[in-house]
């Protein structure tokens, strides 16, 4: 079987909420490496979008291919692939860091953990956090205990939902490293967010979503960046 | 098969985990069985009525108001920061979720159903009859077929505006067969019947435990997935 290069092919993804309609016949080919930000107003259909990315939420219509495979819902071994960081970081707040992270990483059946989970923990700077518990967490923290969380299983696919609501600049430092160690390991990303500075930091390709269309994408080599923000309210005013 | 076993482990490990540190749900069950007892002592009056003859009724339901209390908060922990759906977007099967779920709160019920037991027989001075194994065996099978049900229908409710308050009106019609068979055995144990005669009861409740535990684990996915 020839190998594939894109590592999420999604053709036609609409997404209904009864009469509303929140993501519109979207296209979208990602290859290894490709850091996509999604901008967008409140409501333009980004989560929705991320979520049948991530296969969190069922299409109405249209596929999801990961590595060439289409999602099966009644299967899960694909969801190996795929790391989700939402503005929820899907942490029980009277387990320890560590704990919710052994947790995770024996549903997805990791086996090194032990050498593991130190590690991850050192990369978003929670070490000496290991064995609190994450009520005891700051916002931040905890951010970036659900940053070490989504990426524990070393996915191909990295799903963002607004990674930096509520963080303080510090915190954003670290999320911004991390992010950039995986553009530059070569992982696939899928960002949304309302913060077009940061958001195009990272981006090696940038789209605006619209009333559930993505109006507008390309690279940002096309993307002149001093004026961005200009022509983001010029396409998102239509 | 392994990874799956593993999964369902981890799961009661975590359950069980946030169990000890927040106390919540054996702390509410616990007192309320204690206090069941303690309210039904003063309201029956022993003078007509004999308490050998009403205990396993009260016994069972007190069972499943208490056993309600503690299994239906079994996703509200799941359900802060979206916990839930960090487990639901790993790859362990959805029985599996379903199955670590229930296991966990059988785990938890179980003491209470003894404690249940141990409240009536210290308030009404019950004989517990000459086969006390064969009524904890009782017992057993039905809170396991109690949180299979009650596990499903908590993650029908939660996902609901009326949370909790819709879990006793969906799981109520349909705990009917338990009550009758488990009641049955339990009377009759304790009254000294023979042990053959409360064998078909005690089958019952373990074809009750059995069907609802495989209905669980197969309806489980359509209840939490999108």
């Amino acid at each position: 079987m020839e190998a594939t290069r894109s590592v999420i092919e999604a053709r036609g993804l609409v997404r209904e909420y009864g009469p509303v309609v929140a993501v519109d016949g979207v296209d979208l080919v990602l290859d290894e490496g490709e850091f996509l930000v999604i901008f967008g107003p409140n409501g333009a259909g980004k989560s929705s979008l991320l979520g049948m990315l991530g296969g969190a939420l069922r299409p109405t219509h249209g596929t999801v291919s990961i590595r060439g495979t289409p999602l099966d819902f009644s299967d899960g071994d694909w969801r190996r692939r795929v790391g989700v960081l939402s503005h929820k970081g899907f942490l029980y707040a009277h387990l320890t860091a560590e704990e919710n992270l052994r947790f995770y990483g024996r549903l997805f059946g990791l086996r090194d953990l032990d050498e593991r989970i130190p590690e991850r923990l050192a990369r978003v700077g929670l070490t000496n956090r290991a064995r609190f518990e994450v009520r005891q967490l700051s916002h931040g923290m905890r951010q970036r205990l659900a940053l070490a969380r989504a990426l524990l299983h070393d996915p191909d696919l990295v799903l963002l939902d607004e990674p930096y609501t509520g963080l303080d600049p510090s915190a954003a430092s670290v999320l911004r490293d991390v992010l950039r160690e995986l553009r530059d390991g070569h992982r696939t990303v899928v960002m949304v967010t309302h913060n077009l500075t940061e958001g195009l930091k990272l981006a090696t390709r940038v789209a605006i979503q619209v009333a559930g269309r993505l109006a507008w994408e390309g690279p940002t080599t096309e993307v002149d960046r001093d004026t961005f923000d200009t022509f983001y309210h010029e396409v998102v005013e239509g | 098969m392994s990874l799956y076993l593993s999964q369902i482990r981890v799961i009661v490990w975590k359950d069980l985990l946030l169990e000890f540190r927040t106390r919540e749900r054996i702390v509410a069950m616990g007192a309320f069985a204690v206090l069941s007892g303690v309210l039904f002592n003063y309201s029956l009056d022993t003078a007509r009525v004999a308490p050998q003859d009403v205990a396993a009724g009260l016994i069972w339901m007190t069972l499943v108001f208490g056993g309600l209390l503690g299994v239906g908060r079994t996703f509200y922990l799941e359900a802060q920061d979206g916990a839930m759906q960090g487990v639901l977007m790993s790859p362990a099967p959805k029985d599996a979720v379903y199955l670590g779920k229930t296991l966990a709160n059988f785990t938890l019920l179980f003491p209470v159903a003894l404690l249940v037991l141990g409240v009536f027989w210290l308030f009404f001075g019950l004989d517990l009859g000459s086969s006390p194994g064969m009524l904890v065996l009782a017992l057993a099978l039905g809170s396991l077929g109690f949180v299979a049900l009650s596990t499903l229908f908590a993650a029908v409710s939660s996902g609901t505006h009326m949370g909790e308050t819709l879990l006793p009106i969906l799981v109520f019609p349909l705990l009917v067969p338990m009550v009758i068979y488990g009641a049955g055995a339990t009377g009759r144990i304790m009254v000294g019947r023979p042990v053959e005669e409360v064998t078909g009861n005690i089958q019952m409740l373990a074809a009750f435990a059995l069907i609802t535990l495989a209905a669980g684990a197969v309806l489980f996915r359509f209840v939490v997935e999108d």
